[in-house]
């Protein structure tokens, strides 16, 4: 069937919208009717060269939609059936997925490469070329096939334009803050940065109980949307955030710091492990440059004080479980999806949604298929 | 000053008998103690537990347990007040420091201060009986008689001299009436379900009895992010308050609530049930693992008779579903840490404690307040000297 997509065709070039070429599902996977796509910054590092994955490819991983088809072998999805993709596979059987860590499924090693799980093969084609999919999914497009493994089924009451949004900004913000860094009742949290991943943290940094969060960033219009989140200050940068934090926390600083700028820096680590208390807890869940290889930090501080610094992919969440969980949060009015939509476009805008992320004017531009 | 001083006191001098307003005789701290005035008290069920017995060693353990009679008895567990008088080798606290009762002490050098368990320090082992933690004897006379403290600090007096282990010091800017709650009913209820039972954020908790306890407990589990908490008791004005708390429904029995939650769950049932009714008994505890879903934990708070040895529990469920039951005293927090922390919190207002405390009472009219507090009229009544 024809299609169409928006093509990444090489590093530091505007999408490309276009028609594509889509072969029928095999088994184990999926034909999606595309319904709505986040624009997350993950597919900005794409173009920037900062992911460094196989061109051309489709981008968008943060995806909803209608299972159309279904391929040989599938038998827990119909046509018909809602489905959000996990931007990361879960195959429920190895290791990982088998010990609650489904957020580090060893089919996310085939993520780089963007063919299918199943043969290595592609479905998309354009200009006579296969085309990789940007975390096996390419929600930039009307429709895509995918494996299994990255379709979780939601409730059909559900809204496209919000629920795709639960695929990967979400919960990685959601879980930076719950799961990563164990936010506890009572606990300081400072929130580096307020874009799509951030305003998630916040949001649950202030369901886990967190008594002051703080939220930084250089954007006016960010900082103010923090505070709707439920942010309890805000400061511009990290160094007025730590004359911030010592007054109100009376010296002890934030119990908890989560780091979700646009593109992490190593040289800005000792500033923000400056902002942690004895025993803080420092999650890294934005992406830095893949060849970074130098931080500041102090590692006699890290020592003395037992600071932790700890990594964090899709919110140290599980797919399959937080997906729906949060889904229901939602539904019962104690996550805000609707406020993070800043602004919907059509495929054809999607290079204009990206122009918004980068001057700062979006939380989260949202592609809407009709 | 030093010398020895006069007060009042409420003392119990037997099981089921109204507390008697007794002057009493303190006499001066000794090394590690100090004097307190009281300045306010919560009438907790616990010392109501006192007066019914369900908190009282049978009298053939008296014997064993070192003593001639656990009466007569000064009441009152949780409390706050302003340190008046420091004995030698006092460092925490210096006269005029507004403090907290810790109805556990914290030695802060036994093993389990030393893990992070303040709750469970050695030092609790005395709670009912004898005199002072420092050298067992006694500082507070009735008639002559020597008279026990209920958990070392015996709130329910004018004054009292305890041991620097059970007292923690306080920021001034904290009505002493919200200090005095956060002692003990706020402590183990925020505690039991914020902490004890590991509420998560999106969990289902079910609170079994709303009282003093049970009311914390909603909020802890609503800081914890709780998507839905279910608040269980039969009398209105108490789910009423509850949803006030936090609580997202209420049912007036776990029969009644058995249904419902297993409608809005899916089946799956509650994450966390929390047993906070007024006494438990055994035989209730077969609706409350009911109200449990798969891997789900049970946490268990309230005072059962001490001498009751039973419990309906399906072990074959509790091992095939994966489920736990865990005690918890004092919310399973650290005083030293935790109480500060909740004030805080209350502070930041996060925690609700002002709304906790639907009447005061003067000393003298502690036998109404306990009436209140058993007709169900009341969620915490609180002692306030002047």
């Amino acid at each position: 069937m024809k299609s169409k997509a928006a093509i990444l065709w090489e590093t530091n070039k505007p999408w490309s919208v276009e028609e594509i070429e889509l072969d029928d599902p095999k088994a184990g996977e999926v034909l999606v009717e595309m319904k709505a796509s986040g624009m997350c910054h993950s597919d900005e590092h794409l173009m920037t060269g900062d992911l460094p994955f196989a061109l051309p490819i489709i981008g968008g991983h943060e995806g909803a939609g209608i299972v159309r088809k279904v391929g040989e072998g599938v038998s827990w999805l119909a046509p018909g059936d809602h489905v959000v993709f996990g931007f990361i596979p879960s195959c429920g059987r190895c290791p990982s997925c088998s010990t609650g860590h489904q957020n580090l499924c060893d089919l996310g090693a085939l993520m780089g490469g963007g063919r299918q799980i199943t043969d290595g093969g592609s479905r998309h084609h354009a200009r006579g070329q296969e085309l990789g999919l940007m975390c096996l999914l390419g929600t930039f497009a009307h429709h895509t096939v995918v494996n299994e493994a990255s379709c979780i089924k939601v409730d059909d009451d559900l809204p496209f334009d919000k629920v795709c949004l639960l695929g990967c900004g979400v919960v990685t913000g959601w879980g930076s803050a719950v799961y990563a860094a164990e936010v506890k009742p009572g606990d300081t949290v400072a929130v580096v940065g307020v874009g799509g991943i951030g305003a998630n943290a916040i949001q649950g940094a202030r369901l886990a109980g967190a008594k002051r969060i703080i939220a930084i960033d250089p954007i006016e219009f960010k900082r103010e949307k923090a505070m709707e989140f439920g942010a309890t200050h805000t400061a511009a940068s990290m160094t007025d955030a730590l004359a911030l934090l010592q007054e109100v926390t009376w010296g002890t600083m934030a119990n908890k710091v989560i780091l979700t700028m646009g593109v992490g820096s190593g040289a800005l680590m000792a500033e923000a492990m400056a902002l942690a208390s004895k025993r803080g807890r420092v999650v890294v869940t934005n992406i830095h440059p893949a060849m970074e290889m130098g931080v500041t930090m102090n590692l006699l501080d890290v020592t003395l004080m037992e600071k932790q610094v700890v990594g964090s992919l899709f919110g140290s969440g599980n797919p399959r479980a937080d997906i729906p969980k949060l889904a229901g949060l939602y539904r019962e009015g104690q996550l805000d999806l609707d406020g993070l939509v800043t602004r919907t476009y059509s495929l054809e805008g999607v290079n204009d949604g990206y122009e918004a992320m980068r001057a700062g004017e979006n939380i989260r531009g949202v592609l809407v298929y009709e | 000053m030093s010398g020895i001083r006069k007060s009042k006191a409420a003392v119990l001098w037997g099981l089921n008998q109204q507390w008697k307003i007794e002057e009493i005789e303190i006499h001066p701290p000794k090394t590690g103690e100090v004097i307190v005035h009281w300045r306010a008290a919560g009438l907790c069920h616990s010392d109501e537990h006192l007066v019914t017995g369900d908190m009282v060693p049978p009298e053939e353990f008296w014997p064993l347990m070192g003593i001639e009679s656990f009466f007569p008895i000064i009441g009152g567990h949780e409390g706050a007040g302003v340190v008046v008088e420091v004995g030698p080798g006092v460092t925490s606290v210096v006269v005029g420091d507004h403090v907290s009762a810790s109805f556990v002490p914290s030695c802060g050098r036994c093993r389990y201060c030393s893990t992070g368990r303040q709750n469970l320090c050695d030092n609790g082992a005395k709670t009912f009986v004898g005199g002072m933690i420092t050298d067992d004897t006694h500082r507070h006379f009735v008639n002559g008689q020597p008279v026990t403290l209920m958990a070392k600090v015996g709130t329910f007096s004018e004054y009292a001299c305890v041991s620097e282990q059970s007292i923690i010091k306080v920021e001034k800017d904290i009505p002493l009436e919200c200090v005095a709650l956060v002692s003990c009913g706020v402590a183990t209820g925020w505690g039991s379900a914020a902490n004890r039972a590991g509420t998560q954020p999106g969990d289902t908790v079910a609170v079994v009895g709303i009282g003093g306890i049970g009311m914390n407990a909603v909020q802890g589990a609503r800081m914890a992010g709780a998507k839905r908490i279910i608040a269980i008791d039969p009398i209105e004005f108490k789910r009423e308050k509850a949803m006030e708390f936090g609580a997202t429904h209420t049912f007036p029995s776990m029969a009644d609530a058995m249904m419902s939650v297993m409608e809005m769950t899916y089946g799956q049932m509650a994450d966390r049930v929390i047993m906070t009714p007024g006494v438990l008994h055994g035989e209730m505890m077969t609706e409350a693992m009911n109200l449990a879903g798969k891997g789900s934990t049970v946490v268990i708070t309230a005072i059962s008779p001490m001498t009751s040895e039973t419990a309906n529990i399906n072990l074959f469920n509790l091992a095939m579903w994966n489920k736990e039951i865990k005690g918890t005293i004092f919310g399973s927090l650290n005083p030293r840490a935790d109480i500060p922390a909740l004030l805080d919190m209350y502070r930041a207002g996060q925690l609700k404690l002002d709304e906790l405390i639907t009447k005061t009472y003067k000393l003298e009219d502690i036998n109404e307040g306990y009436e209140a507090m058993r007709d169900g009229t009341n969620l915490r009544g609180v002692i306030v000297n002047a």
